[in-house]
């Protein structure tokens, strides 16, 4: 039973290979509200929302080597990366001095009470996806080293 | 039964599926945590017993959740299932299997309309955060309806009405709710990165029928919140009242003796340019426990919780730097157990952080650079006079600080030396005072070093390596712990664990706590599975806690989105 259910699960979501991006409501770090579908809807244009927390050091590990590698990738592929941070109202205060610490070079977002985290059924961070076109092209769930390269491949194919 | 929801669930799921259209979609995920608990004769408690395995040793604790999308319209639904029972220490409620929550919402520009389960959060959360967090067990979404609605691209409003889900029930009680936000950057025309402003009402209705009851069915409680960034500058403040209420010191003990007010303040404040940041946070609580249903403060599982009171410490992420984690103390105990070190009606302290780079080049940087970050947090209760005998009362003092709960500074230094090492050195000291806020006697310090490396190969491969020591005053004392990590390639990854409290001072307790597993990963699917031990005491997400027993066995999770 339990097996069968299971196989039923599996179908249901190959066929899904492209699934439509949810509208959700995040806001940027200086309180301005930006919509998830309305903000990044430019034709073709590739966006990799990379979700992460403070806390998570896989999260860090793969803005850190993204971040050191991506002008030299923009030479190769057009894409935008946004970090959505899921960090609640603990740790939230910490992005800003966090990522300015970092000096990281991409746009950040907030996901306070991880609606965005919950509409996309995203149980841990790190998470990344791949939109172009309003549609979620590629999913990527955790990270560990190499994993930024396969992302460029992918990137590559995708644009 | 169970079964005929699983199937109508699944029937929905697919047929959802399987009409999807260009414009709309389905998407959701599936999460499953199952454990088989073993008996282990070499894990030993404080008495000398060894771990048997529970009654049905073989549970797990799944979700699927189901989301469509249809023009401006979605449709949720979550179902879930503890077979043959929930994971160890969660709440016992969630026994069965069935389906949760669900809602229907309608999204434009201006408004937006939920009817069924949500999820929400006012300002900080002081007053109102409802959530779902599995690993904690936490679902506490409320039932009912809530409406935003923006009559000006700068202003927020949001009502909300509902009741709170339990278990899979909601609470008997009714929250209603109020919360305005005005973005006054735009129209004052300021020069300024952000000035915002929000105010909100939460009201509780709960009616108790006791025969004598000197304070309301409802209570109200208001907050109010300012947030000002101007470049590498910010700050931000936010100040909460919950209006009389019956003061409640023991599980399910609601009377008359005391009837007291709360209230909170939060203030935040921060600089931060290109490679340097500092951050610094002030909280001060009084009182300020708050649940959907009175009686259910002091539960274990945080359940009917109505407010998000994390603790303001570091978030640790080694192993040891976690065994001593402190918890937010907001609430009032001045019964005390007839210990006066008890005795507390909340607390106040503060937070510090600072990051830095140092940049690539310099001496100290190297080709590389380093980045370093401190942290510092320090609570203490709140100070004040203290009426133990009846009347039961207090008076507290608005910012001296009483004996001292926790302490922790920490540093951190990360060093990436070329593309393929990196590495991390860690040093923690923490204060824990454990008979203060109720758990054990005693007061614990600890010095914790830690230090890791990462070495990267072939591209796709790379093995992480961390040790780490403890020297602790506890009667556990001092603890050691090793990790080794291998990640294969971009799909297989591995890693065996183990915390060896080798300093106990009972010979039979000096365990190791291993666990060695691996996982798989492919698009948006992991799967992983692991054999081991668990450590028993506090796990914690997002400074919110939940006990667990110590425990052997295997366990196997399971999460995939679509």
């Amino acid at each position: 039973m339990k097996n069968f259910l299971f196989g039923l699960l599996l179908v249901g979501f190959n066929l899904n290979a492209q699934t439509n991006l949810p509208n959700i409501q995040l806001s940027n770090l200086e309180g301005k509200k930006v919509s998830s579908i309305a903000d990044f809807s430019e034709k073709d244009q590739l966006y990799v929302f990379s979700f992460w927390a403070t806390w998570c050091t896989p999260c860090i590990s793969e803005l850190d080597e993204i971040n050191d590698l991506m002008s030299e990738w923009k030479k190769e592929v057009d894409f935008k990366l946004i970090a959505i941070s899921i960090d609640d109202s603990r740790t939230q205060k910490r992005v800003k001095p966090l990522i300015n610490g970092k000096g990281w070079g991409f746009d950040i977002l907030l996901d306070t009470n991880q609606d965005f985290k919950r509409a996309l059924g995203i149980v841990n961070v790190p998470y990344l996806i791949v939109v172009k076109n309003n549609k979620i092209v590629h999913i990527q769930n955790g990270y560990v080293p190499g994993n930024e390269l396969d992302l460029l491949e992918k990137l590559k194919i995708l644009k | 039964m169970k079964r005929n929801i699983l199937i109508i669930l699944f029937c929905f799921y697919s047929f959802l599926t399987h009409s999807q259209q260009n414009e709309n979609g389905v998407s959701g995920g599936f999460e499953s945590n199952a454990q088989w608990y073993l008996n282990d004769k070499g894990l030993k408690d404080e008495f000398n017993n060894t771990t048997t395995q529970p009654e049905d040793p073989v549970r797990s604790n799944n979700y699927l959740f189901v989301n469509y999308l249809y023009k401006k319209w979605s449709f949720g639904i979550q179902g879930e299932s503890y077979t043959q029972n929930a994971l160890l220490n969660m709440n016992q409620k969630y026994n069965e299997t069935n389906v949760a929550t669900y809602f229907a919402r309608y999204q434009t520009d201006k408004i937006d309309i939920t009817a069924g389960y949500y999820y929400e959060q006012f300002g900080s959360g002081l007053l109102l955060r409802a959530w779902e967090d599995r690993a904690l067990g936490i679902n506490n979404a409320l039932r009912g309806v809530r409406l935003i609605y923006k009559p000006a691209e700068f202003i927020t409003m949001k009502y909300i009405y509902g009741q709170q889900r339990t278990g899979f029930d909601v609470a008997n009680s009714k929250i209603y709710g109020i919360d305005f936000e005005i973005d006054l950057k735009k129209p004052l025309n300021l020069n300024i990165s952000d000035l915002t402003i929000g105010w909100n009402y939460i009201g509780r209705y709960e009616n108790l029928d006791l025969p004598v009851q000197s304070f309301d069915d409802l209570t109200n409680a208001f907050s109010g919140r300012i947030n000002f960034s101007h470049n590498a500058f910010y700050i931000n403040t936010e100040v909460s009242y919950k209006l009389d209420d019956a003061v409640v010191q023991s599980s399910d003990q609601v009377n008359n003796r005391l009837v007291k007010p709360g209230n909170a303040l939060l203030m935040n404040t921060g600089y931060s340019k290109k490679g340097f940041g500092i951050d610094a946070t002030f909280r001060r609580l009084e009182n300020m426990s708050f649940f959907s249903e009175r009686g259910a403060k002091g539960n274990n599982f945080n359940d009917r919780l109505m407010n998000y009171i994390p603790s303001l410490t570091k978030q640790q992420h080694y192993n040891l730097a976690n065994i001593y984690v402190y918890q937010a103390q907001p609430g009032v105990f001045i019964d005390g157990d007839g210990d006066e070190e008890k005795v507390r009606a909340g607390e106040i302290g503060g937070q510090l952080d600072l990051f830095y780079d140092v940049k690539k080049g310099t001496l100290l940087g190297g080709k590389n650079g380093i980045k370093i970050a401190v942290n510092l947090s320090n609570w203490n209760a709140l100070s004040g006079t203290f009426y133990i005998l009846s009347p039961q009362d207090y008076q507290t003092d608005f910012l001296r600080f009483g004996k001292r709960y926790y302490t922790d500074v920490n540093i951190e230094v990360t060093k990436k030396w070329n593309s393929k090492w990196l590495s991390a050195f860690s040093y923690v000291n923490q204060y824990y005072n454990k008979n203060s806020i109720g758990i054990e006697p005693g007061i614990v310090y600890t010095d914790i070093l830690a230090a890791e490396a990462t070495y990267k190969f072939m591209s796709n491969k790379s093995i992480r390596v961390v040790g780490e020591h403890m020297w602790a005053s506890d009667k556990k004392k001092n603890w050691a712990s090793a990790t080794v990590e291998c990640n294969l390639n971009s799909k297989y990854s591995f890693y065996a664990i183990d915390l060896y409290n080798y300093g106990n001072e009972k010979e039979y307790q000096r365990n190791h706590y291993y666990n060695f597993g691996g996982s798989y990963r492919n698009k948006s699917t992991r799967i992983a599975l692991s054999y081991g031990r668990q450590r028993g005491g506090l796990v914690c997400v997002g400074g919110v806690c939940r006990n667990v027993p110590e425990s052997s066995g295997i366990s196997l999770s399971l999460n995939t989105s679509f």
